[in-house]
C-alpha cells in the first residue's frame, strides 16, 4: 500500500547565497595564496614575480568575507561571542572556523610584509605557517557542512578534497587573469611571462582532472548509496540543480576548460585566459549546489 | 559516563562529546524526560499545534510542533494516518554539538533548550538538526517583548514541567496521543509504554538517540526519501509557494520547476536588504552598551 503524504509544514534552507559566496572567496583566495607561496616558501623563482600580486589578491578577497558572514547572522555584533571564552565551543566546527579565518589573514599580512621587504628568511617561515592556514581555512568550509550527518548530500569525507581542489583550480584561474590586468598596465619588463601563465594553466588543467575524478567518486557512492543519498543526487541534483551542477560546474568549469587546456588552444591566449576565466566562475556552481542543495529535500521532510 | 548508561546504549556511548550534558536515559537516579506518542490514538484534530502556537505566539510559517497526514492505500480501502512531530530532545543531539556559541543546550533532565541572550542567529544548529526541528523567529513580531533573529525549538514546556504540570501539546490533545513524563521513573505511563510496546524513532541510524518515542509508526510516513517522493501536487504547490514568497532574512530556498539561478540571486538581493534593519539593530546595542 502506497503512502501519500497529504500534508507537512515545510521549512527553509537556513544558509543560502552569501554563504555559497563566501565559500567561493575563500577558496579563490587560498588557491592565490597557495601561487604566491611557490616563490617565497617552495624555492621556485621563477614565481617570485607574482608573490606579492597573488598575496594581495588573497588578502582582498578574504576582507570580503567578514561582510558577508557578519551579516548573514541574525545578530551581527554578537559575532563577537564566537571569539569569547566562556561561549567558545570546542565540538563545533564553526568554532575552529572562527579561529581560522581571524588568524589566516593576519598571518598573510605578516608575509606579505616580508615579502616587500624582501626577507627571504622570514618569508619562508611566516609563509609555511600561512599556507597551513589557508589550506586549514578551506579544509574548514568543507566540513562546516561535512559535519551534519543529516546531510546526506553533505556528509562525505571527500569535501574537504572537492573544496581544496576548487580552491586550487579556480585560485589560479582568477590570478591568471588578475596578472593579465595587470600585464596591461605595466612596463613589458616587468610583466609577468607568458611561459609562466601556461606552467600554471597546465597546474590548472591537473587540478581539473583530479576534481573531475572526484566527482565521480561522489557520483558513484550516491549511486550506490542509501536511498537518501541516491535522492540527493538523483533528484535533487541532477534535476533541481542541474544548472550550478551540470552547467556551470562540469561543462563550463572544467569540461570546457580542460578541451581548452589539452588541445594546441593551451598555447593560444583565448585558451589560457578561457581557461581561466570559465574555471573562476565553474567553481561557483559547486558551492551553490554544495550549500543549498545539500539543505534542499531535508525542508520537505 | 557511568557503566550504566554504557549498557543502555552501547551504540551511542561515544556520541556525548558536545553535548555538554551526558546522555541520561536509563541512568538511575536522574531524570530523563521523554514523549510517548500513540499513533493509534491520534485523530488529527491539530489540537497540540495551536495548543503550541498559543503557548509561545509561535510566528506564521514556523513551528514547534505539527501534524503530518498522510493517505495509505487507494479508495476504497485507504485511510487516513498523522504523525505528530516536534524536537525528540536527543540525548546526543547534533545541534547542541554543532551550536558555536552554547547557545543551545542540555538541560540534565533531557531538555534541549534555547538561550536567546547567546544565540547569535548563525543556524548552524538549523543546518544540524536532522529533524527540522528548530526555525528561526523573523525580524518583526506581534509582541516586543519576543526574541527576534534568533533561532527557537520546542522546550518540552519546561516552564509548565517544572510546576508539575504537563507540556501544552500534551495537556491538549483529546485523543490522549501524547503521554509525557520521565522515562527513568519505572512507574512513570511513558516508561510502562517504553517496556511493553513496539516503538520507533526517526532517524534512529544518526545515533541521536531521540526523546520522543511513536507507538504504531508506519515507516514510510517516517521515511525522509519517501516523504519527498510521495506528495500530492498541491503539497508540492504548497511547498514551492514557500519557498517563492519568502521574505525572511538570507534563506537559501530554491523553487523547484524555476531558474535556479534567478533564486540564487534572489536570496543574495533578499540577504543585502536585511543588511539595513541589521545595521540599526547593531547601533542599538552599541547604544545599550555604551550608554545603558
Ligand atoms: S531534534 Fe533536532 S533540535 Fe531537537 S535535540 Fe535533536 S538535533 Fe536538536
Ligand atoms: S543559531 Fe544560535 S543556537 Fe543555533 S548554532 Fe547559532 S548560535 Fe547556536
Amino acid at each position: 500500500m502506497e503512502t501519500i503524504i497529504t500534508y507537512n509544514a515545510v521549512h527553509h534552507a537556513a544558509w543560502g547565497t552569501p554563504i555559497t559566496v563566501y565559500f567561493w572567496l575563500v577558496g579563490a583566495s587560498a588557491g592565490s595564496f597557495v601561487l604566491s607561496a611557490f616563490g617565497w616558501v617552495f624555492g621556485i623563482k621563477r614565481y617570485k614575480p607574482l608573490a606579492l600580486t597573488a598575496s594581495i589578491l588573497a588578502i582582498v578577497m578574504l576582507m570580503i568575507v567578514p561582510v558577508l558572514l557578519i551579516w548573514d547572522l541574525g545578530k551581527p555584533f554578537r559575532f563577537i561571542y564566537l571569539m569569547l571564552p566562556g561561549y567558545w565551543h570546542g565540538t563545533a566546527p564553526m568554532s575552529w572556523g572562527t579561529l581560522l579565518i581571524l588568524s589566516y589573514p593576519i598571518s598573510m599580512f605578516v608575509y606579505t610584509y616580508f615579502v616587500i621587504k624582501n626577507d627571504q628568511k622570514w618569508a619562508k617561515i611566516v609563509g609555511i605557517i600561512a599556507i597551513v592556514l589557508a589550506l586549514s581555512t578551506h579544509w574548514y568550509t568543507g566540513v562546516v557542512m561535512e559535519l551534519n550527518p543529516g546531510r546526506y548530500l553533505n556528509h562525505t569525507p571527500l569535501a574537504p578534497l572537492l573544496f581544496l581542489t576548487g580552491a586550487f583550480i579556480s585560485g589560479i584561474g582568477l590570478m591568471i587573469l588578475v596578472l593579465w590586468i595587470q600585464n596591461q598596465f605595466t612596463r613589458p619588463e616587468k610583466r609577468i611571462k607568458w611561459e609562466l601563465m601556461e606552467e600554471m594553466a597546465q597546474y590548472m588543467m591537473y587540478g581539473i582532472v583530479f576534481d573531475f575524478f572526484l566527482l565521480f567518486l561522489d557520483f558513484m557512492q550516491t549511486q550506490y548509496g542509501t536511498a537518501s543519498e541516491y535522492l540527493a543526487h538523483g533528484t535533487v541534483l541532477m534535476e533541481i540543480f542541474f544548472t550550478p551542477y551540470i552547467w556551470l560546474e562540469v561543462v563550463i568549469g572544467l569540461l570546457i576548460p580542460l578541451i581548452l587546456l589539452v588541445t594546441p588552444l593551451k598555447h593560444t591566449r583565448i585558451g589560457v585566459y578561457g581557461a581561466a576565466f570559465l574555471v573562476a566562475v565553474g567553481v561557483y556552481g559547486m558551492r551553490i549546489w554544495w550549500v543549498m542543495g545539500g539543505q534542499y529535500i531535508q525542508s520537505f521532510y | 559516563m557511568t557503566t550504566e548508561s554504557k549498557q543502555t546504549s552501547p551504540a551511542h556511548a561515544l556520541r556525548e562529546y558536545g553535548s555538554q550534558t551526558p546522555g541520561t536515559k536509563g541512568i538511575p537516579g536522574k531524570r530523563r524526560y521523554s514523549m510517548v506518542i500513540d499513533l493509534r490514538k491520534c485523530i488529527g484534530c491539530m489540537s497540540c499545534v495551536v495548543a503550541c502556537k498559543a503557548e509561545y505566539g509561535v510566528p506564521l510559517g514556523v513551528w514547534r510542533t505539527w501534524v503530518m497526514v498522510a493517505d495509505k492505500g487507494r479508495y476504497p480501502n485507504s485511510r487516513r494516518i498523522f504523525m505528530p512531530r516536534l524536537c525528540n530532545h536527543c540525548d546526543y543531539p547534533i545541534c547542541v554539538r554543532n551550536c558555536p556559541t552554547q547557545a543551545t543546550f542540555k538541560h540534565e533532565e533531557g531538555f534541549v533548550l534555547q538561550r536567546y541572550n547567546r544565540c547569535i542567529g548563525c543556524r548552524t544548529c538549523v543546518v544540524a538538526c536532522p529533524y527540522n526541528a528548530r526555525h528561526f523567529l523573523p525580524a518583526k513580531r506581534t509582541n516586543n517583548n519576543l526574541p527576534v533573529l534568533v533561532v527557537d525549538k520546542c522546550t518540552f514546556c519546561i516552564h509548565r514541567v517544572k510546576k508539575g504540570l504537563v507540556p501544552a501539546c500534551v495537556q491538549a490533545c483529546v485523543g490522549g496521543a501524547r503521554i509525557f513524563g520521565d522515562v527513568n521513573d519505572p512507574k512513570s505511563e511513558v516508561a510502562k509504554l517504553v517496556a511493553r510496546e513496539k516503538l520507533t524513532v526517526l532517524k534512529p541510524e544518526l545515533g541521536t538517540s531521540p526523546s520522543v518515542y511513536y507507538i504504531g509508526g508506519d515507516w514510510e510516513i517516517m521515511d525522509e526519501p519517501h516523504n519527498y517522493k510521495h506528495r500530492t501536487a498541491q503539497q508540492k504547490e504548497e511547498f514551492n509557494t514557500y519557498k517563492r514568497n519568502h521574505h525572511g532574512d538570507a534563506f537559501g530556498d530554491i523553487v523547484e520547476g524555476e531558474n535556479t539561478m534567478y533564486h540564487v540571486g534572489k536570496n543574495m538581493s533578499d540577504f543585502l536588504a536585511s543588511i539595513p534593519h541589521k545595521f540599526f539593530d547593531v547601533v542599538a546595542a552599541l547604544k545599550k552598551l555604551l550608554f545603558a
